[in-house]
């Protein structure tokens, strides 16, 4: 508890930023955002752009794992479906606003969500997490087949385009940043929101007890559906920039592999939480490159120990999946709220 | 106003309900009473509509409800607690008692998400209402943004009562609301059921074994053995009939004889 | 006819293997309400533990020349006279591998089962007692920690593995048309049935049997009636690795070696759910169902589209049956 915090209506104790810390905390949090761009160099600004686009995907597969208690082994899909539909559009409509391709790339991604979403009604759980892996591997199939290929570039991939704002084409990653972060802040917004009124509230209460969410009068139907198409879509939006920010896509990128590096981002970050995302996205993703370093450092740049290097990296990845489930269930969130306990305990307790 | 008519359940062979027919009168307090496993939970179960019956017909304000999905019955105004508490264990009181508004409010995906505007709204007039009829009234304020998790077994079958009532229910089922309790809690919970019956004019239905007290609140009493309805009437009607005695006392020596 | 014949007995061969990856997945989820979703990677390890004791170990300089090819001599006055590829030569050729095909399979059998019981301790008890949800996680971390240091552990080029039994082709003649199989493959038909009915036996009738149905009905009341049910999980692991090391040479004589080996467990995920997670009976059936039909799709629309058939089938299975053909539905109560 931060002494000195009292409110005057219920207005401002139903707020998100409803101390001072957490106020100050987004505005610094938005600062360094914005300071990224001019002092970061090429590279990190790679791995910045990398980190903001899965953190889209994830607050999406927060919505249906960590708040809706759904299981879901198929967001590569999801992601995929997005990145595709960026390029088959810009096909067509060459300078295509980037948002507008964004949203019709959410609509397709959402779709998609709620055809693969429609088991859920039916099953739980376990079934629907193969359900949705089998979601995964169908779309993928369908990518790579040659009568699509015009469109998707088949098993050999397809260069991405890139986007055109108001006559500007971005090219350097600095522009893409530009574009790609508003975007996750506004679609991160969205979902902390979602959260502390009515729609998240039930999508929370089915995760619960979905037997007494039913009988309280909300639609397991409906809000499992919602919820499958939230997270979809949000992870098409991931698709789109993805397709801006690279330059070339291959169906396997957007295989069983992606979507379990999705989950373990949400594991690792905290399932459940709003801030998980992006805590999770952060290390997940910094892991592999500073095993990299690792790796050349000890190999004294020896080319030949570099074919080491994915293995070991699937293998730090499966143990740091385990290693969280047992040590730390709730992901790196909580060890936030202990530092944060601390801090306001501190001098009195510990 | 609500009427359940010639209902039959069974799981397999064994016959929860079996063409069981009552109607509970508007505003009052209907007690169901019956030994363990007499139904009544199933009884309940039909009319929140967990399950389904395998014959006959429930009926709420004159309307077929029999297939109707929970979600839709709660809309209607049926709201209830549950024999073993049905919290949502990762929430706190407050947000707890909010879901049961659920189905009176409005805001959608793109409200809930937006939130400035319609949604917040929508939130601080529930919030303002709520502390008034819900929290205040169950003298829940201490404790309004503690986890349920961590809450004493009395407390928690409070704050169930609580989210029950944020429906504001036309029809307000209690399974063993006091079950467990001591005696000065079993008095609370019985002074709001009172409390709940004066204020909004809800129609009650109640199953409990805590016979002293379904004598001193209920206007009727429905009591059930093997899914039948073998007696019904005022407490007092009730607490002579010698087919409730045997019930629950087990065949008279006379009777046997 | 004849074809379709052929195709079908093809699916049915192949469905068996499903049938005892299945098992080991079934086995596992009864005793552990753990479904393993590694399962395919732990039959990978069996593969290579196989290839290392059937293949790698015999070329070892220590190793006596008659572990990589026995010939005594009595052999050697059957196989004279045979013809290249006749059923005779083909069983010399097997009884010469014979030593190392053993060797191979006590090793795998051995090694596989050391590394269930190293998971279960390791990885899966300190995670007892958390949700299901947890567990799967856990099981799908494993998939990358098995993946990786299969690649690390066995970085040389594979080479053949000696397949189980001989292989020769049979041919017959159905509704007027030809029709062959190797007779490896028939050898692996039989050997997965029997493993499979093996199991059964095992677990209705010894007493360990009894211990791990009774957990299967219910964890707490068996720990109550004095059953060991850490022992039971331990156990559940290890007949899911040991019958794991079976499929995984039958994977690796039939398939060959790669890393991509353990991704048959994720369509015999799949198969398992369309049977219904606590029915043998029901993987059973749909192991040989996809299987065939695996096959004849492969036969009328190509290889490809076979490789989405377990994907596609369990999706309209559930959507139909939610608790896969013959699972039970768990009645709910509140």
């Amino acid at each position: 508890m931060i002494i000195g915090e009292y409110k005057t209506d219920y207005g401002q104790d139903e707020g998100i930023w409803n101390t001072w810390a957490k106020k100050l905390g987004f505005v610094v949090a938005l600062l360094l955002l914005l300071l990224i761009p001019f002092i970061g160099n090429d590279y990190q600004l790679l791995m910045a752009g990398q980190i903001a686009i899965f953190v889209i995907a994830v607050v999406g597969l927060n919505v249906l794992v960590g708040y809706t208690g759904l299981m879901s082994l198929g967001h590569g899909a999801f992601f995929a479906l997005g990145a595709y539909t960026t390029v088959a559009l810009h096909q067509f409509f060459p300078h295509l606003f980037p948002l507008i391709t964004l949203i019709i790339s959410m609509v397709v991604a959402g779709f998609f969500g709620f055809l693969f979403g429609l088991p859920s009604l039916r099953v739980k759980g376990l079934y629907l997490a193969v359900a949705t892996l089998s979601a995964n591997f169908i779309v993928l199939f369908f990518i790579r087949q040659d009568w699509l290929e015009h469109l998707t570039g088949g098993r050999g991939g397809i260069e991405t385009p890139n986007a055109y704002f108001f006559g500007t084409e971005l090219i350097t990653n600095q522009q893409k940043y530009f574009l790609i972060v508003p975007i996750a802040i506004v679609m991160f917004l969205f979902a902390q929101n979602l959260f502390r009124s009515r729609f998240g509230r039930a999508l929370i209460a089915i995760r619960d007890n979905d037997h007494s969410a039913e009988i309280l009068g909300i639609s397991l139907f409906n809000y499992k559906l919602k919820s499958f198409v939230i997270s979809a879509a949000y992870c098409g939006a991931a698709g789109t920039l993805w397709a801006y920010f690279f330059p070339a896509i291959l169906p396997e990128d957007f295989g069983l592999n992606m979507s379990i590096t999705l989950l373990i981002c949400l594991v690792a970050g905290g399932m459940g939480r709003s801030l998980g995302p992006i805590f999770g996205t952060i290390l997940i993703l910094m892991v592999p490159e500073l095993l990299k370093m690792g790796a050349f450092y000890f190999s004294e740049g020896n080319a030949s120990a570099q074919i080491y290097f994915s293995p070991i990296r699937d293998i730090v990845f499966g143990l740091m999946i385990i290693g969280f489930l047992i040590f730390e269930p709730m992901g790196l969130v909580s060890i936030w709220d202990r530092f944060w306990r601390f801090i306001n305990r501190w001098p009195f307790a510990k | 106003m609500l009427s359940v008519q010639e209902a039959s359940l069974s799981f397999g062979g064994i016959h929860a309900l079996s063409e069981l027919t009552f109607e509970a009168k508007q505003g009052e307090i209907t007690a169901i009473i019956g030994p363990n496993g007499a139904g009544k939970t199933s009884l309940f179960n039909i009319i929140s509509g967990f399950y389904k019956p395998q014959a006959g017909r429930v009926f709420f304000q004159d309307q077929d409800i029999t297939h109707a999905r929970p979600d839709k019955r709660a809309a209607l105004g049926i709201a209830r607690t549950f024999q073993n508490i049905a919290l949502f264990r990762g929430m706190t009181v407050l947000e707890n008692i909010k879901l049961g508004s659920h189905s009176r409010l409005k805001s959608g995906l793109f409200d809930s998400g937006i939130y400035y505007g319609a949604a917040r709204r929508e939130e601080i007039a529930l919030r303002n209402e709520l502390e008034r009829d819900v929290i205040d009234f169950l003298e829940l304020d201490h404790i309004r943004n503690l986890h349920v998790a961590t809450l004493p077994y009395g407390l928690q079958k409070r704050v169930e009562l609580a989210r029950a009532l944020a429906l504001q229910p036309k029809v307000l089922l209690l399974d063993e609301p006091v079950a467990g309790m001591n005696r000065e809690e079993t008095e609370d919970i019985a002074r709001f059921i009172l409390d709940i019956q004066e204020r909004w004019n809800t129609t009650i239905l109640l199953v409990e074994h805590d016979m002293s007290m379904v004598m001193d609140i209920s206007d009727q009493v429905i009591v059930l053995n093997f899914g039948k309805q073998i007696a019904s009437g005022t407490p007092k009607d009730v607490q002579n009939n010698p087919a409730v005695i045997e019930a629950y006392l087990g065949t008279s020596a006379k009777g046997a004889a | 006819m004849g074809q379709f014949s052929q195709y079908v007995m093809n699916g049915i061969m192949n469905g068996s293997v499903y049938a005892l990856i299945a098992l080991g997945i079934v086995s596992i989820f009864k005793s552990t309400k753990v479904v393993n979703f590694a399962q395919g990677h732990v039959i990978m390890f069996g593969a290579y533990f196989y290839f290392t004791f059937s293949v790698m170990l015999p070329e070892a300089t220590f190793m006596p020349d008659w572990v990589l090819k026995w010939e005594p001599e009595w052999l050697a006055a059957y196989k004279e006279g045979a013809l290249m590829f006749s059923p005779k030569a083909a069983i010399a050729g097997w009884v010469n591998n014979l030593p190392r095909i053993i060797l191979g399979i006590i090793g795998a059998v051995i090694c596989n089962g050391i590394l269930g019981l190293l998971i279960e301790r390791v990885f899966m008890r300190p995670l007892l007692g958390q949700s299901s949800f947890a567990m799967i996680l856990c099981t799908i971390g494993l998939i990358w920690v098995l993946e990786g240091s299969a690649s690390l552990i066995w970085t040389a080029d594979v080479d053949q593995v000696p397949p189980l039994g001989p292989n020769f082709p049979i041919r017959f003649t159905l509704f007027g048309e030809q029709v062959f199989f190797f007779s490896a493959s028939v050898v692996n038909f039989g050997l997965a049935l029997f493993l499979f009915g093996l199991l059964m036996l095992v677990l209705r009738f010894t007493r360990s049997g009894v211990a791990i149905r009774a957990t299967a009905e219910d964890q707490s009341t068996a720990y109550a009636m004095g059953i060991n049910v850490p022992a039971v999980f331990s156990s559940a692991w290890v007949i899911a690795s040991t019958t794991g090391a079976f499929a995984g040479a039958i994977l690796a004589s039939r398939n060959g070696l790669s890393p991509t080996l353990g991704l048959f467990g994720l369509s015999v995920l799949a198969i398992v759910l369309m049977g219904g997670l606590d029915s043998f009976l029901g993987v059973l059936i749909a192991a040989m169902l996809v299987g065939i039909f695996e096959s004849l799709t492969q036969w009328q629309l190509g290889g490809e589209i076979a490789e989405i058939v377990p994907y596609v089938l369990v999706l309209i299975v559930i959507i139909w049956r939610p608790n896969g053909l013959l699972g039970q539905a768990e009645i709910e109560r509140i």
